[in-house]
C-alpha cells in the first residue's frame, strides 16, 4: 500500500506540473492585452508599460513562467490584477467558505441519496420506487437557478421566512455560522442536483448486490432483513457512492458559481469566474492549480477508501 | 481633459433637504421626506456588483483602475473643490475646502485660501497639506490614476504658501478658469502632511516630500499602506480624515462601515450614527434582498427592474432617478482597414445617426429613465452647458426619409431590409467618395459589451430601424474586458490589424467631470479618442474652452461636434436609487458626487 501511494504521489505531481505548464501557456495564449483589460479604455502606452513592468508581463514567456514556479516554492500565487490582492489571500478566504457550502451540500445529499436509492432497490419496479425515481429526475433535470429563484421568490419575498442572500462583511467561517438561516438556501438548492446523482449510484448497486448469492446466503441462514440491508447491501452500495464522493473534491474547490452569484455567496466560483473574464491569470492559475491537487487527491482518496470497503481491493501487488 | 475616476452607478449622489434642524450646505430644492428628524440610527447602503473598494489612499496607482475607491476615500478626505449643490451641477463653495479661490495674472495664477478646518486628531488643515499632495504628485504623476499628460501637477511652475491658510498656484499657461476649477481643482484632495509624511509606520513624520527621492519614497510606502485591506480600518494612518466620515470597519470582501468623524469641521455634521455598505455579488442578489423587506436601506436599482418599483414602494421605499454625467456613443473606427473609408464619411455617419430612434431607445430600452443623448453633451443634468440645438434634439433626430435622401444623393442604391450599394464610386459631392469602390456595402459589425439586457435591446432596435434603408447592422456582443483587450484606439498614423479591426464600438459612455468639454475626447489624439477622428476646426473649438473664457465659446464647440458626429450619438442612462421613505435627504440628488453623502441624512420616524 505504501508503495502504492508514494507511485501514485509521483504520478500525481507530475499530473499537476503538466496541469500548470498547460494553463499557463493556454491563457498567455488568449488574445488581446491583460493590461488594457485590466485597465480599460484609458490604458495609455504609458499606463500599460507601468502595469506590464509591474507585474513581469514585459519579460518572455519561460522568464514569466520560471518566476511564477519560484514563486510558488515560496508560497506566492502573485497578485490578483484585478483584486489588488495576493491571490493565496483570496483562496484562503474563499476556500473555508465553499468547502462548508459544498460539503454541507453533498453531506445534505449523501444522506438523503443513498438510504433512498437502497430503499427504491428493495422496492423495486413498485410504486415507491417509481415515484422517488420521478421526483428526483424532476429535480435534477431542472436547473439549480431556476430552483433558487423560486425557492427564494416563495420562502424570501412571499412569506419572509429566509433572508434571501448572504449577509456581506461575513468573511469567517464561524460567520458563515453565525449566519445559519443564509446558508439553508443555498444548501438545499445545491443538495437537490446530487441526491438524484447518489440515489441512482446506490439504487443500481444495491440491485447488482440483493441479486448475488452470498445476500440469498444471508436470508437462507435467517439474517434478519434489516442486518442484511444494513451489513451487506449498504456497504457495498456505497463503493460506486466513493468514487462520485472522490470526484466531488474538485467541485467543492471550484465552486459553485450560480448558486454563489444568486444567494450574494463570494466563492471560489465567482473568483474564477471573474478572473476568467478580466484575465486575470494570477487567480486563474493559482485556482487551477488548487483544482488540480484536488482532483488527484480527490481520487486518491477513493482509490484508499475502497481499499477499506472492500477488502478484496489490494493495491501494490500484482 | 477626462478624468479617469470611474463614477459608481447609483452611488452618484448628493444630498438635499432638511425639513428642520438648520439648512444643510448641500440642499437643493425642496425634500422627498417630511417629518421630525430623529438623531442617530443606522443606514444600509448596498454596493451594486462589482463596486467593492480595494484601495484606501486617496490618490490612487495608475495600475488600479477600481473607480469604486472614490467611494471609499471621499467621505474621508473630500476634494478641495466640492461639485454638487442639490441637484444643481456646479461647484458648492460651502462644502468645498476652500474659502476663496482667485484667479489673477490672465488666468494663470490661481490664490486658494483654505477654510480654517481641523484634522480629526485636532491639527489644523493647512496649506502644508496642499504642497504635500502637490509634492507627492509632481514626483509621482506618472503612476497616478488620476493624472492627465499635460495637466496638474504638470503644469504649475511654482506652488507658494504665503501663510498657514493660503495657496498660491502659477500654472505654465492662462486656463479657462471654469474649466480647470471644474475638471482639475475638483479631484484633488488634501491630505495630513503631520501624519503622512513617513516612509514607514514606525518612523518619524518629516518632510520627506520636499524632495523627489523623499516623496517617491513617502508615495512608495503609502501606495502600500493603501493597498493593504487588512489594515484600512486599523492603520494609524487611516484615522486621520478631514471629511464628515470615518473607517470602522473593512472587510476584504468590501463590506466597510464609516461612523461620524466626531471634529468635522465642514457644514453638515452627520445625523446617523453608523452608515454600512454592505456588497452584493450580482443585480439579482440586490433584487431580491430588496423585495425580501430586510436589511437595505438605500440602493442602485438596475433599469432591468424597474418593473418591480411598485411592489418596492409598497414594501416602503421611494425611488428617484439622477442624470449621468457623461456621453453615451458609438464610436465609428475612422481607420478601419475594410470600411474605414465609409465612416470617414460625414454624410455616412449622418446616415447612421438619422437611423437611430432614441426616443424610442429612451422609452423602451431605458424605462424612461435615460438622457436623449442629441449631442456631446447631456441635457438633463447641466442644462446651463447644453445648447439651444440640443435643447432642441439635436442635428439629426431620427429620420429614415431623410437618411434615404442623403443616401442617394451620394449614389447608392437603397434596399431597405437589404443592403445598400453604391452605384457611383468618386470623390465629386455626388458620388460615394473617396476610397469606397462600386458595389461596395453599406454594412458594419457592431461590438458592445454583453452582459446587459438594456444594452442588447438597445442594439437589436438600432440594428432593425438601421435595416429600413438597408444599413446593415451585424451584432457582437463581448464580455467587456475581452472588448476592451482586444480592441485599441486607431489613427490614422497608427491602425494596426491586430487591434484596430473594429468597426462600430459601443462600450456604454464617457464620464464627464462638472465641466462637460470635449477636451480629451474628440480632440486630435484625445486618451478616449479611439475611433481617429481629427478635424482641426474641432481642435480649436476645444482649445477655446479649455484654454479660453469666452461664454460663447462652450456652445460652438458643442454644435460642431453634435454636427460633425466624431461619434454616433445614443441615449444614456440613468442611475435609479431606492431608499426607506423615511430616510430623508437622498434627494434631490447631484450626478456628481462620487460617492453617497449620508451625512445629510436622517431618520423622520421612530424606525431607523
Amino acid at each position: 500500500m505504501t508503495a502504492y501511494l508514494l507511485r501514485r504521489g509521483g504520478q500525481s505531481v507530475v499530473v499537476i506540473i503538466g496541469v500548470m505548464i498547460l494553463t499557463f501557456i493556454l491563457l498567455h495564449m488568449e488574445p488581446g492585452s491583460v493590461a488594457r483589460s485590466v485597465l480599460g479604455l484609458k490604458a495609455t502606452p504609458a499606463r500599460v508599460a507601468i502595469f506590464d513592468k509591474d507585474y513581469g508581463l514585459n519579460k518572455p514567456l519561460y522568464q514569466q513562467f520560471i518566476l511564477y514556479v519560484k514563486q510558488l516554492f515560496q508560497g506566492n500565487f502573485g497578485i490578483s490584477y484585478q483584486l489588488q490582492q495576493p491571490v493565496a489571500s483570496l483562496i484562503a478566504q474563499r476556500l473555508p467558505r465553499d468547502a462548508i457550502l459544498l460539503g454541507l451540500s453533498t453531506l445534505l445529499a449523501l444522506v438523503i441519496g443513498v438510504p433512498t436509492g437502497i430503499y427504491q432497490a428493495l422496492r423495486h419496479n413498485l410504486l415507491a420506487d417509481d415515484l422517488l425515481a420521478g421526483t428526483w429526475f424532476t429535480l435534477y433535470s431542472a436547473p439549480d437557478f431556476m430552483e433558487a429563484l423560486l425557492l427564494i421568490a416563495l420562502l424570501c419575498v412571499q412569506f419572509h421566512i429566509l433572508p434571501p442572500a448572504f449577509p456581506g462583511g461575513v468573511t469567517s467561517v464561524a460567520g458563515l455560522f453565525e449566519n445559519w438561516p443564509a446558508l439553508i438556501l443555498p444548501v438545499a438548492v445545491l443538495s437537490i442536483n446530487s441526491v438524484a446523482g447518489f440515489s441512482q449510484y446506490a439504487r443500481s448497486t444495491a440491485l447488482q448486490t440483493l441479486a448475488e448469492d452470498y445476500i440469498r446466503v444471508a436470508r437462507a441462514k435467517g439474517l434478519p432483513e434489516r442486518l442484511v440491508v444494513t451489513r451487506h447491501v449498504l456497504r457495498n452500495s456505497l463503493l460506486p457512492v466513493i468514487t462520485i464522493l472522490g470526484l466531488s473534491l474538485p467541485d467543492i474547490v471550484a465552486g459553485a458559481v450560480i448558486a454563489e452569484a444568486v444567494f450574494n455567496f463570494p466563492g471560489m466560483g465567482l473568483l474564477f469566474w471573474q478572473s476568467a473574464l478580466a484575465h486575470d491569470y494570477p487567480v486563474m492559475l493559482g485556482g487551477t492549480l488548487i483544482i488540480g491537487v484536488a482532483t488527484v487527491i480527490g481520487n486518491l482518496a477513493a482509490d484508499v477508501a475502497y481499499s477499506v470497503l472492500d477488502p478484496r481491493i489490494r493495491y501494490g501487488s500484482t | 481633459m477626462r478624468r479617469v475616476l470611474a463614477v459608481a452607478g447609483m452611488l452618484a449622489l448628493t444630498v438635499a433637504a432638511a425639513a428642520c434642524g438648520g439648512t444643510p450646505a448641500k440642499v437643493g430644492s425642496g425634500s422627498a421626506t417630511h417629518g421630525k428628524m430623529v438623531r442617530g440610527g443606522t443606514v444600509t447602503v448596498a454596493e451594486p456588483s462589482g463596486a467593492s473598494p480595494n484601495d484606501i489612499f486617496p490618490l490612487e496607482p495608475a495600475t488600479n483602475s477600481n473607480g469604486y475607491n472614490t467611494n471609499l476615500t471621499m467621505g474621508e478626505w473630500p476634494f478641495l473643490v466640492y461639485v454638487g449643490y442639490g441637484s444643481k451641477s456646479v461647484v458648492n463653495p460651502q462644502e468645498s475646502l476652500y474659502s476663496s479661490l482667485t484667479w489673477s495674472h490672465n488666468d494663470s495664477v490661481i490664490t486658494i485660501v483654505l477654510k480654517p478646518w481641523k484634522w480629526s486628531d485636532g491639527a489644523p488643515v493647512t496649506s502644508r497639506d496642499f504642497t504635500f499632495v502637490y509634492n507627492l504628485l509632481k514626483a509621482n504623476y506618472n503612476d497616478w490614476l488620476g493624472y492627465n499628460p499635460g495637466l496638474f501637477p504638470e503644469d504649475v511652475t511654482k506652488v507658494a504658501t504665503p501663510n498657514a491658510h493660503t495657496v498660491v498656484i502659477t500654472l505654465n499657461r492662462s486656463y479657462n478658469p471654469a474649466f480647470y476649477t471644474d475638471d482639475e481643482l475638483a479631484f484633488v484632495p488634501l491630505l495630513p502632511q503631520h501624519a503622512w509624511d513617513r516612509t514607514s509606520l514606525t518612523g518619524k513624520v518629516g518632510n520627506y516630500d520636499e524632495t523627489t527621492a523623499g516623496a517617491k519614497a513617502v508615495w512608495n510606502f503609502l501606495q502600500k499602506q493603501g493597498s493593504d485591506m487588512a489594515t484600512f480600518d486599523t492603520s494609524p494612518l487611516w484615522k486621520v480624515v478631514d471629511g464628515p466620515w470615518k473607517l470602522a470597519s473593512f472587510q476584504s470582501d468590501g463590506y466597510y462601515v464609516w461612523v461620524p468623524n466626531k471634529n468635522y469641521s465642514g457644514p453638515d455634521k452627520p445625523v446617523l450614527s453608523k452608515v454600512i455598505f454592505t456588497p452584493f455579488t450580482t443585480d439579482a442578489a440586490e433584487m431580491d434582498t430588496l423585495r425580501s423587506g430586510t436589511s437595505l436601506s438605500v440602493a442602485g436599482l438596475p433599469l432591468n427592474d424597474v418593473g418591480q418599483i411598485g411592489e418596492l414602494e409598497s414594501e416602503g421605499y421611494a425611488v428617484a432617478s439622477v442624470p449621468t454625467p457623461g456621453v453615451a456613443e458609438i464610436v465609428p473606427n475612422l481607420w478601419n482597414p475594410v470600411n474605414g473609408p465609409l465612416l470617414r464619411q460625414l454624410y455616412i455617419r449622418q446616415v447612421l445617426e438619422y437611423l437611430i430612434n432614441r426616443k424610442q431607445i429612451v422609452t423602451q430600452a431605458f424605462h424612461g429613465y435615460a438622457d436623449p443623448g442629441n449631442g456631446p453633451v447631456p441635457v438633463t443634468y447641466g442644462q446651463q452647458w447644453a445648447s439651444p440645438l440640443e435643447k432642441a434634439g439635436g442635428p439629426y433626430p431620427y429620420s429614415p426619409s431623410k437618411a434615404a435622401a442623403l443616401l442617394r444623393a451620394h449614389g447608392w442604391k437603397v434596399v431597405p431590409n437589404g443592403t445598400d450599394t453604391c452605384l457611383r464610386p468618386g470623390t465629386a459631392a455626388a458620388d460615394c467618395g473617396a476610397g469606397i469602390t462600386a458595389g461596395e456595402k453599406l454594412q458594419f459589425q457592431l461590438l458592445y459589451a454583453s452582459g446587459s439586457s438594456y444594452f442588447d435591446q438597445m442594439n437589436a432596435a438600432i440594428q432593425t430601424s438601421e435595416a429600413q434603408d438597408g444599413v446593415k447592422i451585424v451584432l457582437k456582443a463581448e464580455p467587456f474586458n475581452t472588448l476592451v483587450a482586444t480592441t485599441g484606439t486607431c489613427n490614422a498614423q497608427s491602425h494596426p490589424k491586430s487591434t484596430c479591426n473594429w468597426q462600430l464600438q459601443q462600450f456604454g459612455y464617457v464620464p464627464y467631470s462638472l465641466d462637460p468639454s470635449g477636451a480629451g475626447i474628440f480632440n486630435t489624439d484625445a486618451i478616449n479618442n479611439y475611433g481617429g477622428y481629427s478635424e482641426p476646426k474641432m481642435d480649436q473649438l476645444i482649445n477655446a474652452t479649455e484654454y479660453g473664457s469666452s461664454p460663447s465659446a462652450f456652445y460652438a464647440y458643442e454644435d460642431y461636434a453634435a454636427q460633425q458626429l466624431p461619434w454616433l450619438w445614443l441615449p444614456n442612462q440613468d442611475s435609479v436609487v431606492v431608499y426607506r421613505k423615511n430616510l430623508a435627504g437622498v434627494v434631490p440628488a447631484s450626478p456628481f458626487d462620487f460617492t453617497l453623502n449620508p451625512e445629510v441624512w436622517y431618520y423622520t420616524s421612530s424606525a431607523k
